[in-house]
């Protein structure tokens, strides 16, 4: 994969909380590359870090150690008010929950970084995004009118609406039932495939993890193994993998 | 449960901070006025209720004693009192308070607002108001005594020339002894010249006579039997007092002097915790709805209904608890501030150590906890209402009362207060501005329960101008999430605005009144003059102004309060030129030529409440008594004659004496009005150097003065609680900041910077404050509007609505409103993006 293909890319990244003895690493030396057009999932039990790699390549938490480049851009180095526009411009965000404002109606919502931008939404982008996850008619509606799975799509459809760089997806199926779970996975799958978008989700269901193009597994900050191309299957089978050495190595320790 | 609302009031300490300060500074005002006024009537009561007079004898008249034009008695009295059994010594006392004392430097002494009084050498010490510290005693015209602290305050040592002015003449003598006051009544405390019998009454009265008569019993003899006999003796004419009466009058007279300076204290007090109120109410209803879940937790392992709503009510509590407990404290503190002002002027009056009552103590708790229960108890029902399942449930909702029912109780106030409106302005007068006071606190009462109903679509329409940015969309929306906090926050600036816009067009109008009413009234005279400090002056003033070259005539106005029936009125006596010229007269019935009759001419109001009309007889008393009077024309109404009007011969009968109050000096033609002004200036500045010698337009600009120091006053006051009412906003903002963080969290996430943040919450600021101070603005502006017309025909003739002024406080406001969000948005600001997604 030459650089040119390349989205996000993490190199040696470290996040430490507490000192001395108290000391953790959440993560300890992280290296990944994660390509454009591509939808990256990252997998691995409670407490491997997923969540805080996910925070440090969206430039949300600052690594302890090491970059982390969006495109050519040390997101490390930047100033926070810089890192606030980028993660306007060129990121997209999905939240498991609470992922929309309760004031704004639905469309206004989706246009919302754009708003914040100062920009105007592309009409037929703004069309075929709404389109593709279905929510032509409820676009008047405040997110209380809405149930679960339709405000995930909304959130979807946010994160989108600005053609960012990366999409990232913290758990977006985290609290929906398997039928919305299924929608919101579908749309993901389709803006990588139809409108060549970039997605990174963080996930611990398997089935959610098929949908991608690759998953890489994590465990104790550290990277494990990877799976392309993976089923549910697969990843299930991987993470038992995964859990048991976890287990081992936990009796070793002991 | 305390100890569970205890423990919530720790855990959330900072969102109750507003809160207590709220409460605080409430009883502050409460607590300081009750001290103050504890203390100083206390230390007044100490060293002064005690008379060194067995009987005290004061003429039976309407008039105060001590005033500028006492009511006398003839030396006659003395020796009828003096025969009474009983009697030891009867003396005659003269105390009147219509001096200036110059300094050494020929200006007015500053007395801080006391009235100077001159008095006459006591002929027997043991009963005198006074008593002698250093010197001989005044003998001669030309000597006289001062009060030790006036002296020294001046500067001036046993031997020095004084110059007096009196209201008949100026005089310079020789200090010869100092005095201190010696027992209660108006002179304690204040600067005192005295000087020996006769000079006292030719200075003071320019005629013989007495202001009391002191008794002194023979031993074994009962006051109140004498007091009786000497009562019997003389007749209804005179008041007879035994010493304690003396001390319970002494006292009350201070309890009434000081209870009104506690009254505008304690009102404030009252406004403060009201406009706070709302601030607590706010608070409370948004901890309790932050806290739903664990609420209903407790509902569902067990709690009942009454241990909820016994919870938050216990955080009410300690609340008002230690809002109270500061407030007392600050309110001890500024009491002692005031004292300690009062001491740095060495006026004398004495001082006791701070006087902290249990009343006081109980007094304040009893407010602060009082007000915290009482704002916090919706809340605290509304808590207790929660069902224990919203424990298990994500969108949790604090149940809340319907607004159909704030509907019909708004809608019903709003009808009252429009009648309370039409029924005053059509009744009129005074009776028809108390009812319009009473309709526009059924109107704002009205608005405040409306008010969630309307303020969506007021703050949407507000809005509109400040453009539909996202932050700006974000900020409105907001304002509107919650309509009852939103209003509840604009209520308490709604109320003091509305306080402060009524005010400035009601004193506007006053203002544009007494213009106009001069205009109209200002005839013929291009210069007026009066005396500064003393209402009255010596007459040989008129007398000498009269020979300046350039004076054509001096017209003479005199003055003295009296009384009609139970109507007190105020008798002027006028040269009979005034009606033809100086001032500008038009009757509805009968003509200036009446006063030479001796008749009296009334203004029209005055005829009206007296009921009477041209030819009809009417009693009038005065100083000396009760005189016989026809009615012999009436006027229009008219500022500068709004009195009986008499002429000086008949002015003179019914008791006046013969000093002015006022002077018309008619410019001869040719002459320069500004010369002949210097010319007057040039000839009495020397002797009387408090004359005021003024042209039309500045005599105008005098009669405004107090209006702009009424308004100044009430101004500052109004301030605070617009202060207060802005600390709710602040309170608002911030407990939305908490309430929102993970929304902001959110927002931040994907790309709100901080100055967009900080935009997101000016925005609702400026919203909240606009809907306050709009509603505040229309009610006051119609309140003041419909005073006005129920005022025509009582002083309030000209409508003046100062629209810049209005405009300022306004745009004031929406400033405001910017700084009040300058706080929140430095905390919403600093959150931590994860931290704030992250949280519940």
């Amino acid at each position: 994969m030459s650089v040119g293909d390349v989205a996000v890319r993490a190199t040696g990244v470290w996040k430490r909380y507490g000192v001395g003895l108290t000391q953790v690493d959440a993560l300890a030396g992280v290296s990944a590359d994660f390509g454009k057009g591509r939808f990256t999932a990252i997998m691995g039990p409670s407490g491997s870090g997923k969540s805080t790699l996910l925070h440090c390549l969206a430039g949300l938490d600052k690594p302890s150690d090491g970059k982390v480049f969006l495109g050519d851009v040390d997101l490390t180095t930047l100033p926070e008010k810089q890192l606030t526009h980028l993660r306007r411009d060129r990121i997209g965000f999905v939240f498991q929950a609470f992922n929309l404002v309760p004031t704004l109606s639905a469309l206004e919502n989706i246009t919302l970084p754009l708003d914040l931008a100062g920009r105007k939404p592309d009409q037929d982008w703004l069309t075929t995004v709404v389109d593709t996850v279905g929510l032509m008619d409820r676009l008047a509606h405040k997110p209380s009118e809405l149930s679960g799975g339709q405000q995930q799509r909304v959130a979807c459809a946010r994160a989108l609406v600005s053609r960012p760089d990366v999409v990232f997806a913290d758990e977006p199926t985290g609290n929906l039932d398997s039928r919305s779970s299924g929608d919101v996975l579908d749309f993901l799958h389709r803006s990588v495939r139809e409108f060549n978008q970039t997605v990174v989700m963080v996930t611990h269901d398997p089935t959610a993890a098929s949908y991608a193009d690759r998953v890489l597994f994590l465990a104790d900050g550290q990277l494990r193994s990877e799976l392309v191309d993976p089923t549910a299957e697969s990843v299930l089978d991987a993470m038992k993998q995964l859990e048991s050495r976890h287990d081992t190595a936990d009796e070793l320790a002991g | 449960m305390f100890k569970l609302g205890l423990r919530s009031v720790l855990a959330h300490r900072l969102r109750f901070v507003l809160c207590t300060l709220a409460v605080t500074l409430g009883v502050a005002f409460a607590g300081g006025a009750m001290v103050f006024t504890d203390t100083l009537s206390s230390a007044l009561k100490k060293n002064f209720a005690v008379s060194t007079a067995d009987i005290t004898v004061t003429p039976a008249s309407p008039i105060e004693t001590g005033t500028d034009r006492p009511a006398t008695f003839q030396i006659e009295l003395v020796d009828r009192i003096a025969a009474v059994p009983g009697v030891a010594a009867a003396v005659p006392q003269l105390l009147v308070g219509n001096v200036q004392i110059l300094g050494p430097d020929g200006k007015p002494l500053e007395s801080y607002g006391l009235t100077s009084f001159g008095a006459a050498w006591p002929r027997d010490p043991g009963a005198a108001p006074f008593k002698l510290v250093d010197g001989t005693a005044p003998w001669s015209s030309d000597q006289l005594a001062l009060d030790e602290s006036t002296a020294s305050r001046a500067g001036y040592h046993v031997g020095d020339q004084v110059r007096i002015v009196t209201p008949t003449r100026a005089v310079t003598a020789t200090l010869t002894a100092t005095t201190t006051p010696a027992q209660a009544g108006a002179a304690a405390g204040a600067p005192l010249v005295s000087f020996d019998g006769a000079t006292a009454q030719l200075l003071l009265l320019g005629r013989p006579g007495w202001t009391s008569i002191t008794v002194s019993l023979e031993p074994g003899s009962d006051p109140n039997a004498v007091s009786k006999a000497i009562a019997d003796t003389i007749g209804d004419s005179v008041k007879v007092r035994t010493a304690k009466q003396v001390a319970t009058d002494g006292e009350n007279d201070l309890d009434n002097t000081f209870g009104g300076f506690g009254t505008v204290l304690l009102l404030f007090a009252g406004l403060a915790l009201f406009v706070g109120g709302f601030l607590i109410v706010n608070t409370f209803a948004m901890v309790v709805a932050q806290r739903s879940r664990e609420l209903a937790m407790l509902r569902a392992i067990g709690a009942s209904r009454g241990q909820i709503t016994g919870t938050v009510l216990a955080e009410s509590v300690i609340i008002g608890f230690v809002g109270a407990t500061l407030g007392l404290l600050v309110g001890v503190g500024v009491a002692s501030g005031i004292r300690f002002g009062y001491e740095l002027l060495d006026l004398r009056i004495p001082t006791a150590s701070l006087q902290v009552t249990p009343t006081t103590i109980i007094a304040c708790y009893l407010i602060g906890i009082g007000v915290t229960v009482a704002a916090a108890a919706p809340a605290a029902r509304r808590a207790g209402k929660l069902p224990p399942v919203a424990a298990m449930r994500d969108d949790v909702h604090v149940p809340e009362r319907s607004l159909l029912v704030r509907l019909v109780i708004g809608a019903f106030m709003l009808l009252m207060a429009v009648l309370f409106f039409g029924i005053g302005v059509g009744a009129g007068g005074l009776p028809g501005a108390v009812l319009i006071t009473l309709g526009t606190g059924t109107a704002v009462l009205a608005v405040v329960m409306l008010n969630p109903l309307i303020s969506r679509y007021v703050v949407r329409a507000l809005m509109y101008p400040f453009g539909r940015k996202a932050p700006v969309t974000l900020g409105r929306r907001n304002a509107e999430r919650n309509p009852r906090r939103t209003s509840a926050t604009a209520s308490a600036l709604m109320i003091s605005v509305g306080l402060i816009s009524g005010l400035l067009v009601i004193g506007a109008s006053v203002k544009a009144s007494i213009d106009k009413s001069l205009v109209d009234a200002l005839g013929t005279a291009e210069i007026l003059i009066t005396n500064d400090g003393t209402p009255s002056f010596s007459t040989e003033v008129g007398d000498r102004t009269a020979k300046i070259p350039g004076v054509q005539a001096v017209q003479r106005v005199r003055q003295q309060s009296g009384e009609v029936g139970t109507t007190n009125v105020q008798v002027t006596g006028v040269s009979d030129g005034t009606l033809a010229g100086p001032v500008t007269t038009a009757f509805d019935a009968g003509s200036p030529a009446a006063l030479a009759a001796g008749q009296a001419i009334l203004p029209r109001n005055l005829a009206k409440t007296l009921k009477l009309t041209v030819g009809k007889p009417f009693e009038l008393k005065t100083a000396n008594g009760t005189h016989r009077l026809t009615v012999g024309g009436v006027l229009a109404p008219n500022r500068q004659l709004n009195a009986i009007v008499v002429s000086l011969p008949t002015y003179a009968t019914v008791g006046g004496s013969p000093s002015d109050n006022l002077l018309y000096v008619e410019v001869a033609k040719g002459n320069q009005v500004a010369q002949v002004r210097t010319g007057i200036l040039d000839q009495l500045r020397k002797d009387y150097p408090t004359i005021e010698v003024r042209d039309q337009e500045a005599y105008a600009a005098v009669a405004r003065e107090p209006v702009n120091g009424v308004l100044v006053a009430v101004g500052f006051l109004l301030a605070m609680a617009i202060l207060i009412a802005l600390l709710g906003i602040v309170n608002t903002l911030a407990l939305g900041v908490v309430e929102r963080t993970r929304e902001i969290g959110l927002l931040r996430a994907i790309g709100m910077d901080r100055p967009q943040l900080s935009r997101m919450l000016r925005v609702e600021s400026i919203a909240i404050t606009l809907l306050g101070a709009l509603l505040g603005l229309a009610i006051g502006v119609a309140f003041a509007v419909a005073v006005q017309s129920a005022m025509v025909d009582d002083g309030l003739a000209v409508r003046d609505i100062p629209v810049l002024q209005l405009l300022i406080a306004v745009a004031l406001a929406i400033v405001f409103g910017v700084l009040a969000a300058v706080w929140p948005s430095r905390r919403a600001a600093r959150l931590d993006v994860l931290q704030a997604i992250a949280s519940e």
